[in-house]
């Protein structure tokens, strides 16, 4: 080609882009070129003769020892180790090293091919730089995200305190004869208060899952128990916004059975269900269908509402996953009950699904659910308030808010019992001592003892050990169950008290009038 | 956790006694594969990864057990407990050779021998005694771990370990022995450059054999004389080999070493 002379390869090798060394296995310079003698500053003689570890630092030397010198016997080739060379002079020079060890006869030779490379390190060591940032940032982040868990957990907690006592008072209101409006306004306040209730819940929900800790205590249930609790709590919502509900239950649907937790999972429906009868603009329909399958059933929430756009199908069972739509803005709501019931759905096994043809063409919720063969039952009847009469008791009220205390007192003194109240946790135990009730009620945040110590004392005196002991508590989880139940505690029932609850179980523990 | 996977544990060939090798820093139980099978037909053999090497679990490196090297001695005890049969012999490299030692300080009883190859009780330079290094010496290593930081980390390894199944590399352009998550790499080697335990040499009651190299930067020979002198009972063997990894390069001249020690013992 154009009659240029091409360079032999004695001169390829000299002046090579790259440094070039051949040594012995040991490391023994038996070869260098031109280029490597430049970049080190001694000459070929200087070379030729000495250990190509000699010109690393100490440190390099180590490494050479530890990582390079063993990999060459293993695998008889290392890859891009950056290793720091002395040059001549005393200065540093960062060099890039490739090696592979070769046969050449009857002899075995490392042959290495190096690079400078100052720009490599920088941009290694600000890719690093980068890297440790983004971690800090996402520690902050994660610790600003606990941070927000916790926060969430203690404002539910905080909430339903003054909600125990609204709730309680309702009840009583609900026994004693009201006028009309008065009435009415109860029935109102006690909507709200049941929807205040839910929102906490599943607020405690959201920390609960965030945090790991939501837990289900599963039971043999039938799927009609399910879908009945599930509209209970719902079918007020579809009718007050003026939909038509249609229950589609086939053949056979009676014999469906589920291991599930019947509270759970009626929270999953019913906020599929509230769902729907809130992003159906007003006089829609609203359908719920079951439909068995192998082993499992599918149960399918429909309605003729406001739609969802195919790509935000997905993205409305994350967490606070609300979109800016003008509907749903109006609304209002967290965003958080998909999430939960998806949450809730795998725990049981299941998935939960969403589908429409488009905005304003309706959706279709389906929970997908496995099933059981219907060998047991658990009994567990659902229970009416009024059914379950206790024999008049006498109960002992340890609570430190008055308003909390007043209010249990009274719904207590409705059923004919004989109640004495403490204020704190000493007090209680002096009342006990000296009245020996059959019941006391205990709240386990007390401002001198700990609910729980009020227990065990309780219990450790022989006057006292005999008495059924009630823990209320805003706490719900597993974990204050399980201490609550160490300490000694024949229940534990989470504030505000359905007191509907509390009757059943005082009903099963002391019997009816007659005993 | 299964000791199993968190020291990836393997057993190989039989016998009545049970060697137990341990690797150095830098590289893990492949390290011993020309040694092994000279051994394997007469010994039962364990090998492992000390936890944060190799295949190890690196999720059981607690950065506070492994601050001192009793920490990977206690980890030794342990499998010795589930894995060995009849006397133990252990085998250990540079490091590992002095947690070894620690381990049969701690428990005399449970070993036969100890074959260190390639010890030091002391890296650094301490007044007379010659360790081969300075403490400066042992931050420019960690720099150097450091600048290949990118390059051996076993993040990258999926995106490098491509290499051997495209042949058209010809080369296999890996550094996979050696790879490992690199602040791990910094911690351990921080502790083992560290570490001084050259009180604990009059501790030894096991027999113990040391292999020297004739040529070994890392634990250059005087040291190899001073181990020999504190530990009682101690054989001394120099192998021909320049470099510290001889169970690598010279795989025949230590297994002849080791050999001898054993016959000695009756092992
Ligand atoms: N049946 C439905 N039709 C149309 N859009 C729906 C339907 N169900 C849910 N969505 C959309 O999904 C979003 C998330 O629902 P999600 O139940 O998680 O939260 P929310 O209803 O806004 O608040 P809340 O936490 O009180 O339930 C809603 O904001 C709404 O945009
Ligand atoms: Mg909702």
């Amino acid at each position: 080609m154009g009659g240029g002379v091409t360079p032999d390869g004695e001169s390829l090798f000299e002046n090579a882009a790259c440094g070039l060394v051949l040594t012995n296995p040991d490391g023994t310079i038996v070869r260098v070129n031109a280029t490597f003698c430049s970049w080190t500053g001694f000459t070929a003689v200087e070379l030729v003769g000495r250990r190509v570890q000699e010109l690393l630092t100490m440190g390099g030397r180590i490494f050479h020892q530890t990582h390079w010198a063993p990999l060459m016997e293993m695998q008889g080739s290392v890859a891009e180790v950056k290793l720091d060379v002395v040059h001549r002079s005393g200065a540093i020079v960062p060099i890039l090293f490739n090696a592979v060890r070769r046969r050449h006869g009857a002899q075995v030779f490392d042959e290495l091919a190096v690079m400078v490379v100052n720009d490599r390190h920088k941009y290694e060591a600000e890719l690093l730089a980068t890297r440790s940032q983004l971690e800090a940032a996402n520690e902050r982040l994660h610790g600003a995200d606990r941070r927000k868990t916790e926060f969430l957990a203690t404002l539910a907690h905080e909430l339903r305190n003054p909600l125990a006592p609204i709730r309680t008072g309702l009840e009583i209101m609900k026994q004693v004869e009201l006028p009309t409006e008065g009435g009415r306004a109860r029935a109102m306040m006690e909507r709200q208060v049941a929807h205040m209730v839910r929102l906490i819940d599943d607020l405690m929900d959201v920390a609960r899952i965030e945090s790991g800790k939501i837990e289900l205590t599963l039971a043999r249930i039938e799927l009609r128990q399910l879908i009945d609790s599930a509209l209970e709590a719902s079918r007020p919502v579809i009718e007050a916004a003026g939909h038509t509900f249609r229950l589609i239950l086939p053949e056979g649907s009676g014999a469906l059975f589920l291991e599930a937790d019947l509270t759970r999972l009626s929270q999953v429906l019913s906020n599929v269900l509230n769902n729907a009868a809130k992003y159906t603009p007003r006089g829609g329909r609203v359908e719920l269908e079951v439909e068995p399958l192998r082993d499992a059933v599918a149960i399918r929430v429909r309605d003729t509402g406001a739609g969802i756009e195919p790509q935000r199908q997905a993205s409305i069972f994350e967490m606070f996953g609300q979109v800016a739509g003008t509907l749903n803005k109006a609304q209002g709501g967290l965003g958080i009950g998909l999430a939960l019931a998806r949450t809730l759905t795998k725990m049981h096994g299941g998935r939960i699904e969403a589908q429409s043809p488009g905005l304003g063409a309706g959706s279709t919720f389906t929970i997908h659910l496995p099933t059981v063969a219907a060998a047991r039952r658990d009994a567990s009847p659902s229970w009416q308030e009024g059914e379950r009469p206790v024999r008049p008791l006498n109960v002992l009220i340890v609570e430190d808010n008055q308003d909390n205390a007043e209010t249990m007192c009274m719904l207590m003194e409705l059923g004919g019992h004989a109640v004495r109240i403490a204020h704190s946790g000493r007090a209680g135990l002096e009342r006990a001592a000296s009245w020996r009730p059959d019941l006391i009620l205990l709240d386990i945040g007390l401002p001198d003892l700990e609910g729980y110590e009020v227990a065990r004392s309780l219990r450790a005196d022989p006057h006292t050990a005999g008495c059924t002991l009630v823990a209320l508590t805003g706490w719900g989880a597993a974990e204050d169950k399980r201490l609550s139940e160490e300490a000694g505690f024949d229940a534990h029932f989470t504030k505000p008290l359905a007191p509907a609850e509390l009757f059943a179980f005082m009903h099963d523990t002391f019997g009816g009038p007659t005993g | 956790m299964k000791l199993q996977q968190r020291n990836n544990i393997t057993v190989h060939g039989d016998g009545p006694a049970t060697m137990l090798f341990a690797h150095g820093f830098g590289c893990d139980q492949t390290m011993w594969r020309n040694l092994t099978p000279s051994f394997g037909a007469r010994y039962r053999l364990i090998l492992f990864d000390l936890v944060g090497s190799g295949k190890s679990d690196l999720s059981a490196y607690d950065y506070r057990k492994y601050s001192t090297l009793h920490g990977y001695a206690d980890d030794v005890l342990e499998i010795a407990d589930q894995f060995a049969v009849g006397p133990l012999i252990f085998v250990g490299h540079s490091v590992s050779a002095i947690i070894g030692m620690l381990a049969a300080i701690k428990e005399p009883h449970r070993f036969a021998a100890n074959l260190m190859v390639g010890p030091s009780p002391s890296y650094i330079n301490d007044g007379d005694y010659i360790g081969g290094f300075s403490r400066g010496d042992i931050e420019g290593l960690l720099q150097a771990l450091e600048s290949n930081y990118l390059g051996w980390s076993s993040n990258m390894a999926p995106a490098i370990m491509g290499a051997p199944h495209k042949p058209e590399l010809g080369v296999e352009l890996t550094n996979s022995f050696c790879r490992t998550n690199p602040d791990i790499a910094k911690h351990f080697a921080r502790v083992t450059f560290t570490a001084d335990h050259r009180k604990d040499l009059p501790l030894v009651t096991t027999p113990s054999l040391i292999v020297q190299c004739s040529e070994d930067s890392i634990a250059p020979r005087p040291v190899g004389e001073f181990m020999h002198k504190a530990i009682r009972h101690s054989s001394l063997r120099v192998v021909e080999n320049v470099g510290h990894c001889p169970h690598l390069s010279s795989p025949g001249s230590t297994f002849d070493a080791m050999r001898g020690f054993l016959t000695e013992l009756d092992l």
